[in-house]
């Protein structure tokens, strides 16, 4: 596998019970890869380790087969969007798109100003050059930091929580437009998220990580469908995780967790029966939650009227996902 | 910068500030415990005096700022009435005028041959002048005039930040007006005025222009040490150092503790009540009125200083209005080299002292201000506040025991008798100001701004030429302004370490006065308090 940008046992210690690592993962070129995690996971710090900003205790960094390790950020070339956009407040657009861009020699000028211009219309803020940045929207600044960012066309571009400083109306549309333009200019592509939609949206693969560990690395499908571990199944969409008799009674064998997502289980005629205790609707289907005679309670995703609260049923799995039961 | 590198570049500057600030302090403090000098410091009567005399002046005159601050601030922040934009600006006008330019336009105003008592003596045909102005009433009158701007700007910042809905809140509690004003607002403003208290027992307990000019025989510690100094009496002038610097510390640690914690700011801001309308028309006549002589009250030093700068020598003798009027001092000034010189000594040596203060605050800003590792930050910090708790007469003691010995194996060098030794204690008494600004500049500073122009291939001279250093500028340009201002005017450390080759303005308005050249003195005072204006015009913008 060509693999353009690759982590070789990374780790990073942050104190006696806080470290990242060690961490191997290898990106391909022009492949955008979301690092996906809750708070404290470390993908930050994997991110913050591509970018130079730290510097790993062990491991290599690799990119294009150049080991970056020990480079300093500025000589890395990676393009960086800041988690709050960190524009130069001191600066226009215009001077902040071109920060990254040397023009000091005869006619570097018109080049810088030519450069600006074309990386402006790539993010659709055409003739935005002379405007201030408090001037801006939160949705163009943004714009603004990935024009900046691409401006000195780096190697791989970086980006932290993206769209997280966005009005929640405004980053479904903006995500959209982000792959697109990511995907025509063709860079290298890495970002942080913490949303698993945000992540199976724009990433055309996930890497889960989880304690500073790196859980799986696959595409959304793959994630959803065959989760490498319990935290993956659980993290990764809606799931049911069941232990003892309803696991076994639902297909698991003695020692394992049983996984199921709600559209994976049927209300049907035969199966584990229980009894609806609540029905929460959603407009296209309803979520019910099923108590089994053990105490149990699944979440079933099924028609708006297929059941009521009150109502006896039977749960009938479609497709159950079982892991080793693990150190609690 | 690597790591070690950086721990190098941290320790030198601790060693460098250390030198420079604590190094003389400990020095005084080795000498002055001498059983000698203790002794005599302890079997003179007068000495308590004044030491008892300097704290019961900083409290008095605590309570008069605040007696005069705080009600003014709630009338500005709270209440709306004609005029109250234009007189908020004036209220601040003591801040333009130098400690000793202010005392000595007190003089010309209120003093027994001033324009105040001509007046009373004339209107009452009165023998003599009505009063003098001299002894503790004197001094707590100058004070409570130059120091309740702290008050005042320290209360209306509190107040702006109070969250209106808490008052409000309060009220649908069943709080009355004094109720809530006691329960709720006080409380809320408590660090703002422990803050503004400190500031003032400092500033009085550090007092010098005015107990020299108008103590007469009443005397505070500060005017004992200059007094000591001036006797050849040095083993004494450092005990009496000592002491006032052990009364400061002390000073500063009790009011510390009341200062608390800043709740407002903990609970997030909310929005500032909005001004009442006076309505009543009596009532709206009267805070008019009371406003616009209040701002002519404070207005009145600085035109007397005015007025008096265009009294040619001698002309003006018996009459209540100066008879004669004329540029003929200013043209003095300007004409004979020997007026203009210290003039543009204190420029120099302000505009050196300013330089270097902002260079060593930009020095700890980017060592400490925010990145870790955090080693030697809270010494550097420590240094750099050191100069605010001591008072100017103290710490000029102290570089003149500590620079008038050659030792360069202590890193002591002769400096007394030189001309850099003023500068260098300007630099010295201004670090607090600058440091306090830049370091404040750089916390609020976006580490990610830094790390944005790495990853744009700027390296650490770019980063720090083409983003840190711009996005400073406010705060190097406040700091750099007040600590100018401060410099230009001081009095204080020039009176002890002045020499013939870089007599500052403040000694030669001194001198002036003595040979009775009044226009002249008040001239120079002119000047300085333009300059001053106009540097605090341009630097500190809200």
């Amino acid at each position: 596998m060509s693999a353009f940008v690759s982590l070789d046992g990374v780790r990073k210690q942050w104190s006696h019970s806080v470290a990242v690592g060690p961490l191997s993962a290898e990106i391909r070129r022009g492949e955008i890869l979301a690092l996906l995690g809750p708070s404290g996971s470390g993908k930050t710090t994997v991110l913050r380790l591509l970018a130079g900003f730290e510097t790993p205790d062990a491991g290599r960094i690799l990119v294009a087969g150049e080991d970056v390790t020990s480079v300093p950020p500025a000589q890395r070339r990676c393009g960086m969007v800041f988690q709050h956009y960190a524009l130069f407040p001191h600066l226009d657009v215009g001077e902040n798109v071109a920060f990254g861009l040397s023009g000091r020699g005869r006619g570097e000028g018109e080049r810088v100003a030519a450069k600006v211009a074309e990386v402006l219309a790539l993010v659709g803020l055409d003739g935005f050059e002379r405007r201030q940045v408090h001037e801006l929207s939160g949705g163009q600044q943004q714009r603004v930091a990935l024009a900046r960012a691409l401006a000195p066309e780096p190697r791989m571009l970086l980006l932290d929580e993206p769209l997280s400083n966005l009005d929640p109306s405004l980053r479904e549309r903006t995500r959209r437009e982000l792959r697109a333009l990511i995907k025509r200019v063709g860079i290298t592509t890495i970002f942080v998220t913490h949303e698993q939609e945000e992540a199976f949206d724009l990433g055309d693969r996930v890497a889960v990580l989880q304690a500073g560990r790196l859980e799986q690395l696959a595409t959304p499908d793959e994630l959803y469908e065959r989760p490498a571990s319990l935290f993956v199944a659980t993290f990764v969409g809606r799931a049911n995780v069941v232990r003892g008799a309803t696991a076994r009674a639902l297909g698991a064998r003695d020692g394992q967790v049983l996984v199921v997502r709600p559209e994976r289980l049927r209300l049907g005629d035969a199966g584990v029966p229980g009894v609806v205790r609540e029905r929460r609707y959603t407009g296209a289907a309803a979520f019910y939650q099923v108590e089994t005679e053990t105490g149990d309670r699944l979440e079933v995703l099924a028609g708006p009227e297929a059941a009521a609260v009150g109502d006896r049923v039977y749960l009938e799995p479609l497709r159950c996902l079982t892991f080793p039961e693990g150190p609690a | 910068m690597s790591a070690r590198l950086g721990f190098g570049a941290r320790a030198a500057l601790t060693l460098l500030l250390a030198w420079l600030v604590l190094y003389p302090m400990l020095i005084v403090v080795r000498e002055a415990a001498h059983a000698d000098a203790l002794r005599a410091f302890a079997s003179r009567p007068g000495e308590w005096r004044a030491l008892w005399a300097s704290v019961w002046i900083s409290v008095a005159s605590v309570g008069l700022a605040a007696a005069i601050g705080v009600p003014l601030a709630f009338l500005f922040e709270w209440l709306e009435f004609p005029g109250r934009k234009t007189l908020g600006s004036f209220i601040a006008l003591p801040a333009v005028l130098p400690p000793f330019v202010g005392v000595i336009a007190f003089q010309f105003l209120y003093g027994e041959s001033g324009f105040v008592a001509r007046a009373v003596q004339r209107l009452f045909g009165l023998e003599q002048a009505p009063w003098q102005l001299q002894g503790a009433g004197a001094i707590l009158l100058v004070h409570a005039y130059s120091m309740y701007v702290y008050f005042y700007l320290l209360t209306r910042a509190g107040l702006a930040k109070l969250d209106g809905s808490m008052l409000e809140a309060a009220q649908a509690l069943g709080a009355g007006r004094w109720e809530t004003l006691g329960r709720v607002t006080l409380p809320l403003l408590r660090p703002s005025l422990a803050g503004a208290a400190l500031l003032v027992f400092m500033t009085a307990l550090g007092s010098f222009s005015a107990p020299y000019v108008f103590g007469g025989g009443f005397r505070v510690m500060t005017t004992q040490i200059v007094a000591a100094k001036l006797n050849g009496e040095l083993s004494l002038a450092m005990v009496e150092s000592m002491a006032l610097a052990l009364v400061t510390v002390l000073g500063l640690a009790l009011l510390r503790r009341t200062e608390g914690d800043d709740v407002l700011t903990a609970l997030g801001k909310g929005t500032a009540p909005r001004r009442r309308p006076i309505r009543r028309p009596g009532i709206r006549a009267l805070a008019t009125a009371a406003g616009w002589a209040l701002a002519a009250l404070l207005l009145l030093p600085h035109l007397t200083l005015g007025l008096v700068s265009l009294v040619p020598y001698a002309s003006w003798t018996t009459e209540t209005l100066p008879p004669l009027l004329s540029l003929v001092n200013y043209q003095r000034l300007f004409g004979e080299p020997e007026r203009l010189r210290p003039l543009m000594n204190s420029l120099w040596m302000a505009a050196a002292s300013t330089g270097a203060a902002m260079a060593v605050a930009l020095a700890a800003g980017a060592l400490v201000g925010r990145r870790r590792p955090w080693q030697f930050r809270g010494p550097i910090e420590a240094l750099i506040a050191l100069p605010w708790a001591l008072p100017g007469t103290v710490f000029a003691v102290a570089l003149m025991t500590a620079f008038g010995v050659h030792d360069p194996l202590r890193l002591r060098w002769v400096l007394v008798g030189t001309t850099v030794l003023l500068p260098l204690a300007y630099l010295a008494r201004n670090l607090p100001v600058t440091g306090r600004a830049v370091l404040a500049g750089y916390r609020q500073l976006d580490p990610a701004l830094e790390e944005a122009a790495a990853s744009l291939g700027a390296g650490r001279g770019a980063t720090f030429r083409r983003v840190t250093l711009p996005l400073l500028t406010p705060a190097l340009a406040a700091g750099g302004s007040l600590a100018f201002v401060a410099a230009l005017g001081d009095f204080v450390t020039s009176i002890v370490l002045y020499t013939p080759d870089n007599r500052p303005i403040s000694i030669e308005i001194m001198s002036s006065l003595r040979v009775s050249e009044l226009g002249v003195a008040a001239a120079f005072g002119v000047i300085l308090m333009l300059v001053s204006a106009a540097v605090l015009g341009v630097g500190v913008r809200r």
